[in-house]
């Protein structure tokens, strides 16, 4: 496999490279693998607040590396409640691990089931950046 | 003209060993491992780049001297044979054409080394302005490599590789030198903030045999840099680099509707020169009467945030100007920038709000370089 093109199964992707995974009544979401090997030493991660309330594709944050600054897109719609507090003083968590403790945020979802059909599985996201 | 990206001497090693990446028309390495790495190497130890996209134009003739005042900003006359300087090209209206370094290697011989994305502007400015001088233009951009040597080691690397003791070499100085075998001229200057040099491996032409004489020069310099822990270094550790140091870069900073005052660069402008270069009445203004449109400041996050080129600066409210460089600082661990605001609307302290993508974040006013003089760069004495 080569660097940044690892795909978990099971997850929802988006074209912004988000990833969301559904746990219980929440929605976990982070950056993919693609984008934090795109985006190369990540210094620094802000994410809106607990409580932001948000659509689908809406700008929830940035995510600044040593080259760049992207802003980081909420997947789904539905209320920010709570966001990885460990990233504020470890940004290159999400290097290190994108899929696990780089998630980014938690979101209670108020569209899920309809939202998840405009997302991509792991096949879709790895035929997706294959293409790129 | 071609959008053909160029290659240096040394491409093939980058593409081996690093990320490339376009810039300013070049195919460049950006890191080779990470940035903050080569970052830090350059402040402790010492870093290596290729600077080979420099454009360096040879000028000679009786008239080189005359011919190079009318065109740069600082004052040619005080170039001794293998000296240099810092200085400024302009244009009439004082707006910085380029930024650029000078040496002198005979009675009438100069060289002129150029940043690349302006390498075809200048050279078609000293041709055109040439022609009433009685001077030559060569350009051995494609003949003569160039690789940047950079950190607080630098020097002690660069003695090594001669055989004999540089580390006395005055600051701006242009040296003949045989480095590793290599005919050299060893510049004793760079862009990082450190010590060091940037040197000119002459003969290495951009042919095969030219090539591997590049790489050999440079795998050189990388084996015997391995008792100071050399790394080589890629353009995203020069700019942070240079950030930091709170130098000024062509395209962010530094542009034809800015002049060397507004910049705050006032050591590359003379006023004693004859005859006088091209824009010398806005800048001698700009300098003893005012009259400046903008003034350059650094910026330390308070707040977290990294300021990013085009962010708007406000003071107490109201919008003063905007960012044009911005990084996370690896000495500091902070967001760090350049600006230019409204002339006599802050001072070093002040507090201001940088719009961070809608997100009103504080930045405290601040000197450069950015990182503690005492214990860092080449002034340190700590």
């Amino acid at each position: 496999m080569t660097e940044g093109t690892n795909v978990i199964e099971g997850l929802y992707y988006s074209k912004e490279h988000e990833w969301a995974r559904v746990e219980g009544d929440v929605v976990v979401v982070g950056i993919t693998d693609f984008a934090q090997h795109s985006l190369h030493e990540i210094t620094f991660v802000e994410i809106s607040e607990a409580g932001t309330v948000l659509n689908a594709g809406d700008e929830c944050g940035l995510v600044e590396s040593m080259k760049a600054s992207s802003e980081l897109y909420v997947p789904i719609s539905g209320e920010i409640v709570e966001v990885n507090a460990a990233l504020e003083d470890a940004p290159e968590i999400v290097n290190e691990s994108p899929y696990e403790k780089g998630w980014m945020m938690k979101v209670k979802p108020s569209n899920l089931d309809e939202e998840l059909k405009n997302l991509m599985d792991s096949k879709g996201y790895s035929d997706f950046i294959a293409a790129l | 003209m071609s959008d053909t990206l160029k290659r240096t001497q040394l491409y093939d090693w980058h593409v081996a060993h690093g990320d490339v990446v376009p810039f300013a028309g070049w195919e460049m390495p950006v890191r080779y491992t990470d940035i903050r790495q080569e970052h830090m190497a350059v402040r402790d130890a010492v870093g290596i780049f290729d600077t080979s996209h420099m454009s360096r134009f040879w000028i000679r003739g009786p008239q080189a001297q005359e011919f190079l005042q009318t065109l740069t900003s600082n004052n040619v006359s005080k170039i001794g044979v293998y000296g240099g300087q810092y200085t400024t090209c302009l244009n009439e209206q004082g707006g910085i054409l380029d930024d650029l370094t000078l040496y002198r290697v005979s009675e009438e011989e100069y060289i002129w080394i150029t940043n690349a994305v302006n390498g075809p502007k200048i050279k078609k400015h000293l041709l055109k302005n040439a022609e009433k001088f009685e001077v030559s233009i060569e350009d051995r951009s494609s003949e003569v490599s160039m690789v940047a040597i950079q950190g607080p080691s630098a020097l002690h690397l660069l003695s090594k590789a001669a055989g004999k003791d540089l580390t006395d070499l005055a600051r701006f100085s242009i040296n003949p030198v045989t480095l590793s075998g290599f005919e050299c001229y060893l510049c004793r200057t760079g862009y990082t903030g450190e010590s060091g040099g940037e040197v000119l491996v002459l003969n290495t032409p951009i042919d095969s045999d030219g090539k591997q004489r590049a790489i050999a020069f440079w795998e050189g310099m990388l084996e015997l840099g391995e008792e100071y822990n050399a790394k080589p270094c890629g353009l995203g550790a020069r700019d942070s680099l240079r950030l930091e140091a709170g130098l000024v870069l062509y395209g962010n900073e530094l542009d034809e509707s800015t002049s060397p005052i507004e910049a705050r660069i006032p050591y590359a402008v003379k006023f004693k020169v004859d005859p006088h270069y091209l824009g010398y009445d806005v800048v001698r203004r700009h300098k003893k009467e005012g009259g400046i449109r903008k003034t350059r400041i650094g910026v330390e996050m308070i707040d977290r945030g990294i300021p990013r080129p085009q962010y708007d600066v406000s003071f107490k409210g109201s919008k003063i100007g905007k960012i044009t460089s911005g990084v996370m600082s690896p000495m500091l661990s902070k967001g760090i920038g350049l600006a230019y605001v409204k002339p006599k609307t802050v001072e070093v302290d002040d507090v201001v709000e940088i719009d961070i993508k809608g997100r009103t974040r504080r930045a405290r006013v601040t000197t450069w370089p950015f990182f503690d003089p005492e214990r860092y760069g080449e002034h340190r004495t700590l």
